[in-house]
């Protein structure tokens, strides 16, 4: 279990997150929503403890997380959304350093990367090195070496930014298999589709605040589950309402183009990022 | 991904960690730099190698000199060896670093592993001063020809490793304080250039001015050539200079080590 509780960091006068709390129950996957700059970054690195807090704490399993906390940080694994890796080591040698950071026996890693690199398609790429790699053998390569030491909390900063709709689903096929095997994940993303599609709860964050946390259903349905979009001479608005008949009404009077819609996560997204918050 | 339903794969939990070693870290450090070693071998050799050896020419058998009555080249070997320790070991640490913390990003990857922080700092510094060892041994096999009668032993060997640690420990110092990758190189050009010229390395620091001398005189590299050239003469070295040395090492790792800590944005 993770539990984040009124967390702040500043940098200089500018604040990126703003007193967050949430908690996020064992073998859950969690999305952190947010557009660019939210703090989504920010917040996954202090979980990570690259970055501290200004206030605030991290508990895992009930014991406060630090950069000492070896036993806590034993059960992280962080896939972030820049390739941190390095550059000139070969992709055997970068999960074998992963592996001896855990301590895990040599043997082990030998296998379980073999393993692995092989689940993932890149047996045949083992020797060579990260910077020769394409953007998408690199992201492979992240999410191989964070399944390495079987972590019970994966932490992902955008793990599908800049992958093809097909890379995207099989990361999605995946990320829902390791769920399924009770691994904890929290996902920061800004493709809402993906935070709809997989996470049984999201937070809403907007300039470093927590702006809405729950299902995405329960999210839509407080929005309203029926959307009418209509379009003027140089916008779209959006109208949205809890049944359909209003829906309808509402369509019925409108004097421009008008198409009515189930809702979704990302009219919810919306309705944060652009029109709450000023 | 291939699809594929491994749950052994995919599995969460615990693993079989072999933390009863409790010095995995440094030896998973020290993994890390032979990996780097064994990769740039020559190009780290040769780089070992070009300075020293065009001081050694131009100095040592070019200019023809004598110093306290013998040969000028042996004063320069014994400073040479100090300073290779220091640029070797200094350059291994803070372009490794700098890269890794600004630009790759890898140290992310030893922040949030259970890797124990003190032992990430200790085994870089053990890397270190082993690869300033290795730029000192890469000198004096090259100056067997011309450096007979001067002595190497155990203490000898012993100043350099000090010396190469403390010279990675303040490495890893001011690799946690750069802000950009460029900062590496403005280190070598602000603290380890002139450490070379001015520390004991080509000249005695006796005929130096009161009050410069004296700052001089406290720099870890002075101690280091200092003890390096008394023992390659036959003489017993000032061992003052090993606890100078040792006085660096305890205050830059302390710091290194609070700056891994504690250092809100690393």
């Amino acid at each position: 279990m993770i539990e984040v509780r009124e967390l702040t960091k500043k940098f200089g006068s500018f604040t990126a997150v703003d007193d967050l709390s949430f908690t996020i129950g064992t073998g859950e996957f969690f999305g952190l929503l947010g557009p660019n700059g939210a703090g989504k970054t920010t917040t996954i690195s202090m979980l990570s403890t690259v970055l501290l807090p200004t206030s605030g704490k991290i508990f895992i399993d009930g014991s406060p997380l630090t950069r000492a906390a070896s036993e806590q940080k034993r059960k992280l694994a962080v896939i972030t959304q820049e390739y941190s890796m390095r550059q000139d080591m070969t992709m055997d040698e970068v999960m074998e350093y992963q592996g001896r950071l855990y301590y895990m026996p040599r043997k082990e890693i030998r296998s379980r990367s073999a393993e692995l690199l092989e689940f993932a398609g890149l047996s045949e790429y083992h020797r060579r090195t990260v910077r020769h790699l394409s953007g998408g053998m690199k992201r492979k390569l992240m999410i191989c070496r964070a399944l390495l030491i079987r972590p019970e909390i994966l932490l992902l900063d955008e793990p599908t930014a800049g992958m093809d709709a097909l890379s995207r689903r099989q990361m999605w096929n995946l990320l829902k298999q390791v769920n399924d095997r009770n691994m904890t994940i929290l996902l920061t993303t800004h493709y809402i589709e993906e935070a709809e599609t997989l996470c049984d709860r999201v937070a809403m964050i907007n300039r470093g605040k927590l702006q809405k946390l729950d299902t995405p259903q329960t999210l839509i349905d407080e929005l309203g589950r029926f959307t009418v979009d209509t379009t003027g001479d140089l916008s779209l608005s959006s109208m949205h309402f809890a049944s359909r008949e209003d829906a309808i009404r509402y369509l019925e009077t409108a004097d421009t183009d008008a198409v009515l819609r189930n809702t979704t996560l990302e009219d919810v997204f919306i309705e944060c990022a652009g029109r709450k918050i000023t | 991904m291939r699809r594929q339903e491994d749950h052994l794969i995919l599995s969460s939990g615990r693993q079989h960690f072999t933390d009863k070693i409790k010095i995995m870290g440094i030896i998973t450090v020290l993994w890390e730099k032979w990996v780097e070693f064994r990769r740039d071998f020559y190009k780290i050799t040769v780089a070992a190698m070009i300075s020293p050896l065009m001081y050694l020419i131009i100095f040592g058998l070019g200019i023809r000199t004598t110093s306290h009555g013998q040969p000028y080249i042996f004063f320069l070997v014994p400073g040479l060896v100090a300073m290779v320790t220091m640029t070797g070991s200094f350059s291994a640490i803070a372009q490794n670093m700098s890269v890794q913390r600004l630009y790759e990003k890898a140290l992310d990857q030893v922040m949030v592993s259970p890797t124990p922080l003190w032992q990430f700092i200790l085994g870089q510094v053990i890397g270190g001063s082993l690869r300033g060892l290795y730029a000192a041994l890469v000198i004096l096999v090259l100056t067997i020809p011309v450096r007979h009668g001067l002595i190497f032993n155990w203490l000898s060997f012993a100043v350099m490793i000090l010396n190469g640690m403390v010279f990675a420990t303040l490495a890893l110092v001011l690799s946690f304080l750069a802000k950009t990758y460029s900062d590496a190189p403005r280190f070598n050009t602000y603290i380890i250039m002139p450490m070379s010229f001015l520390c004991n390395t080509f000249f005695s620091t006796e005929e130096m001015p009161d009050g410069f001398r004296q700052l001089i005189e406290i720099m870890p590299l002075s101690q280091a050539s200092g003890m390096i050239r008394s023992i390659s003469c036959g003489q017993t070295p000032d061992l003052t200079g090993i606890v100078i040395l040792l006085a660096y090492l305890v205050i830059l790792g302390g710091i290194s080590v609070f700056f891994i800590y504690r250092k809100k944005n690393l």
